[in-house]
């Protein structure tokens, strides 16, 4: 069996180079307006790690801050990355994560008074079970009807978007109070953060309750577990990518291509939802106006993508781009830098790796004939699951 | 060969040698064909015919050598140079427009014209005429292209490379496609063309059909060149051999079957193919155990839907099929393959392998959830898979550098054998191969022939469906004619190609049959 190892070492040049150059072009723009790149980096890099700090930032807080963000990106990256391996580009992780969310707020608000052995469970199977229905409508209409899964995922993103702000603004969810907030869940549908919620206990020089690093992170974690297990370990797994790599095949081979689609889509929409209730669980306990902003369902796309769709590589981009997010504030704050830098940074990543262009200019040096598998394999995902026509016309 | 000849080659290749990373498709070939004759270029898949004559044609820049034409050096940096020196190429897939008429096909890119940007159309006619009289190529220049029938396609590209003043032809495989009447036809206009003072490259590994057209021979193993040959000097077994480079068994050595009882029944089967006509108009036949039934016929006949329909991926619109006591008509692909039909399909690339999968994941495809490689249809079990991949790796001789090797990076033979290796590997009581040594090198097409025969002996029925005549000839006991999606007769396996021939083109079920 390819091993997730070997999959993830075979392709690391390409990802590697995007970041590389995503910020050599961040530091000409700095450059370019004015600011310092080393000073702007020194910023990101203590924002996003807690090292090279200028202004005395605390490492452990500023590491529990990356974790924080990582954890849901690394659950979305999940999410995109299944159903790449079935040749459907999932852009709807947003959507699903909200729908999760929305569950995990209904369910912890409804039931509060629930203790957390039940709660808890709860909370998240419903977040859960909320992102799959979500990722399974797209699903069925792909696999019964055709309709393209990108146009009917940003459909339904928007559908989720609208519904967080209905729910929450006038809408059944939202305190008397006036605030665009949701009561919040219930003591017992909280995921518990790893430090004691104890301001008199100081650790590393700061109260624990700052610490926010909850233990969504194990469920984060196990979830890359079940991905890779169930991607090469499973017949599920072994027939989800034989349908992504020809259709026709799959049929030949027995499988039943609709099937293997909309259960692609389930599963990667219960890792989406489950990444939104953990959210609620974890560090929000309510749903707020500042999900009308999030887009870590957007960032798992990229997150995907740079990880080539492994689960080495997922990990390793949502730690990058948990650490972005975390740095951007302290660039602000010490470098005087906006932190769209970091929105900036992503997007250039992902346009390097989409373009696929450091492969075209290292063509251009060596004058090599095209072999076959000479596409970078992050681009090769992308055209693979872009070019899946739906249905694939045959039946 | 006298030395003199120098001034009367039309093409003189001397010490060309391209390299590819990793390979020498071109290791200092030489190659001269004199001008008048019909030269054959030989050689198994890989060994360089193609890159040699894409760098002839400008298609492929080779690292170093020298060409001449008609005694002239030539530069020939892309086709249009190639064309220029009256170099012509037509290619074993057509380009061709099928919307296009004949007429406009031909013309493509070098219509007449009258007047400012309008197409001469009388003009284009008379020219078309004038060409095809010439040549005896007839052809109608108003027919839709994409209606005609495969050999008059193929007419078409010819009078489309002559029409852009081509000298010398360069023919890729270009009876692979064509039936053994179209093939004669062919046959006939290439000699009037090398009469008219044409000079052809024929490429081909169709031993028998070179030695009945060629003039001289080339023979390519490997990026060499490893024998010139008279054609009339030699034989099949003496080409064959310095093809592959031992000797080979052309012919199929075979006991007569001993065939048991009937386990398949196909009975006044109808399907529609994929645009929804009738395809299979009441197919019916009985498969005994230990036998092959070949299925000839003209490509498009029904021949790829019956198959289909068989091995579960086409639904029957009408009849049955019954494996033993088993209604398997309207049975799933994969509820066909459990009841214990084996199905090698005609489309290796695109169906019968995933390319990106490693060969150990190839050799298990379709059997993901069988409980020999899955514990209860979950989690795959990896030590039976390796064992498995590695027994049949052995045992079907599938040269790869390792079972974790992709697919995609194997030989046609090597990948084929895989397929081949995982359906008979799973013991089935029948077996479909649908052109089971399609574009498969010499040494591969032996060996599963030798496996398509054991398989047989060991009591699989086999249908064995081809569009080469005599894989049918020599591998059938018994061969079912098929014509418009009907099987027109059931022959014995005596049956001479004439006869055969023409049932497949729908004549001599009358006066024949007697």
């Amino acid at each position: 069996m390819p091993s997730t190892v070997r999959h993830a070492a075979g392709g690391m040049a390409v990802p590697i180079g995007s970041v590389v150059f995503a910020f050599l072009v961040g530091g000409v723009i700095v450059a370019a307006t004015g600011g310092d790149p080393l000073s702007a980096y020194a910023g990101l890099l203590c924002g996003g790690f807690g090292l090279a700090c200028a202004n005395g930032e605390n490492t452990a807080l500023q590491l529990s801050t990356t974790i924080v963000f990582f954890i849901p990106l690394i659950m979305t990256g999940v999410a995109v990355a299944l159903p790449f391996r079935a040749g459907l580009f999932n852009i709807g992780a947003e959507g699903q994560l909200l729908a999760g969310s929305v569950a995990c707020t209904v369910i912890g608000v409804k039931f509060n008074t629930l203790p957390a052995p039940i709660l808890l469970p709860m909370v998240l199977v419903g977040g859960a079970l909320a992102g799959a229905l979500w990722a399974g409508i797209a699903g069925v209409l792909k696999a019964t009807i055709g309709a393209h899964e990108v146009v009917t995922t940003i459909m339904l993103n928007y559908v989720a978007q609208w519904l967080v702000r209905f729910l929450i603004v006038g809408g059944p969810l939202q305190l008397p109070h006036g605030f665009s907030v949701s009561s919040p869940i219930g003591a017992g549908a909280r995921l518990p953060t790893f430090l004691p919620n104890d301001n008199s206990l100081i650790i590393f020089g700061l109260p624990a309750g700052v610490y926010r690093v909850h233990t969504g992170l194990l469920i984060a974690l196990a979830a890359l577990a079940v991905f890779a297990f169930l991607l090469w370990r499973t017949s599920l797994g072994y027939e989800i990518r034989a349908v992504g790599q020809s259709q026709r095949a799959a049929r030949y081979a027995g499988i039943n291509v609709p099937r293997t689609i909309i259960v692609t889509m389930l599963i990667a929409g219960a890792f989406s939802g489950l990444a939104g209730a953990i959210q609620i669980a974890g560090v929000d306990h309510n749903l707020s106006d500042k999900f009308f902003n999030d887009t870590t369902g957007f960032d798992a796309i990229a997150v995907a993508l740079l990880g080539l769709g492994s689960a080495v590589g997922i990990l390793l981009a949502s730690i990058l781009f948990g650490a972005l997010h975390a740095g951007g504030s302290v660039m602000q704050a010490d470098a005087g830098i906006s932190s769209s830098l970091v929105q900036v940074l992503q997007a250039l990543i992902l346009f390097s790796i989409a373009a696929n262009f450091l492969r075209v200019l290292g063509g251009r040096f060596r004058r090599r004939p095209a072999a076959p598998a000479s596409q970078a394999p992050g681009a090769a995902l992308m055209t693979e699951a872009a070019k899946a026509p739906p249905g694939d016309g045959q039946t | 060969m006298s030395t003199s000849a120098r001034d009367s080659n039309a093409v003189e290749m001397r010490g060309i040698t391209k390299a590819w990373p990793g390979v020498v498709a071109n290791d200092h070939v030489d190659l001269s064909v004199r001008a008048g004759e019909i030269h054959a270029l030989v050689g198994e898949n890989g060994a360089g015919k193609s890159t040699l004559m894409n760098i002839l044609y400008g298609l492929i820049h080779s690292d170093s050598g020298e060409i001449v034409i008609n005694g002239k050096s030539a530069r020939i940096s892309g086709p249009r140079d190639a064309i220029g020196l009256g170099i012509g190429m037509v290619h074993q897939h057509f380009m061709l427009i099928p919307v296009f008429t004949v007429g406009e096909n031909i013309m493509l890119g070098r219509e007449p014209v009258a007047g400012p940007g309008f197409y001469d159309h009388s003009r284009a006619r008379k020219e078309i005429e004038e060409l095809t009289r010439k040549y005896g190529l007839r052809l109608d220049p108003d027919a839709r292209t994409g209606d005609l029938p495969v050999g008059l396609q193929q007419r078409a590209e010819i009078v489309k490379v002559l029409y852009r003043g081509a000298n010398i032809l360069v023919l890729d495989e270009p009876t692979g496609v064509l039936t053994p009447q179209e093939t004669k036809e062919l046959f006939v206009v290439l000699k009037g063309l090398v009469k008219e003072g044409k000079t052809i490259i024929f490429i081909s590994h169709k031993l028998r059909e070179v030695l009945e057209i060629s003039d001289r021979i080339t023979v390519m193993r490997r990026g060499k060149v490893v024998g010139h040959l008279i054609t009339r000097e030699t034989d099949e077994q003496a080409i064959a051999t310095m093809m592959v480079g031992r000797a080979v068994l052309l012919r199929v050595d075979k006991k007569p079957a001993t065939p048991g009882p009937v386990t398949f029944k196909v009975e006044n089967l109808t399907a529609t193919s994929d645009r929804g006509v009738p395809a299979l108009r009441g197919i019916s036949f009985e498969l005994r155990q230990g036998e092959i039934l070949g299925i000839a016929g003209v490509e498009g006949n029904g021949q790829s839907e019956l198959v289909e329909v068989l091995a579960g991926t086409r639904r029957a619109t009408g009849g049955r099929v019954l494996l033993g006591d088993q209604d398997v008509t309207a049975a799933s692909a994969r509820e066909e393959r459990e009841a214990g039909v084996g199905h090698i399909p005609e489309d290796r690339r695109g169906v019968g392998l995933v390319l990106h999968f490693s060969v150990a994941e190839n050799l298990f495809f379709g059997r993901e959830r069988s409980p020999a490689f899955a514990w209860h249809e979950i989690v795959l079990r990896l030590r039976a898979i390796l064992q498995w991949a590695n027994r049949l790796i052995k045992e079907f001789d599938i040269r790869t550098p390792s079972i974790e090797t992709q697919a995609s990076a194997l030989s046609g033979g090597n990948q084929q054998k895989i397929i081949v290796a995982r359906e008979m590997g799973s013991r089935p009581k029948v077996l479909l191969a649908a052109q089971p040594t399609r574009g498969v090198d010499v040494g591969s097409i032996e060996f599963i022939h030798r496996r398509l025969v054991a398989e047989r002996d060991e009591g699989t029925a086999v249908l064995l469906v081809s569009a080469e005549l005599e894989e049918v000839t020599s591998l059938s006991d018994r061969i079912a004619v098929m014509y418009e999606g009907r099987i027109v007769s059931i022959e014995p396996s005596g049956t001479s190609e004439e006869r055969l021939g023409l049932l497949m083109t729908g004549g001599g079920t009358g006066a024949g049959a007697a």
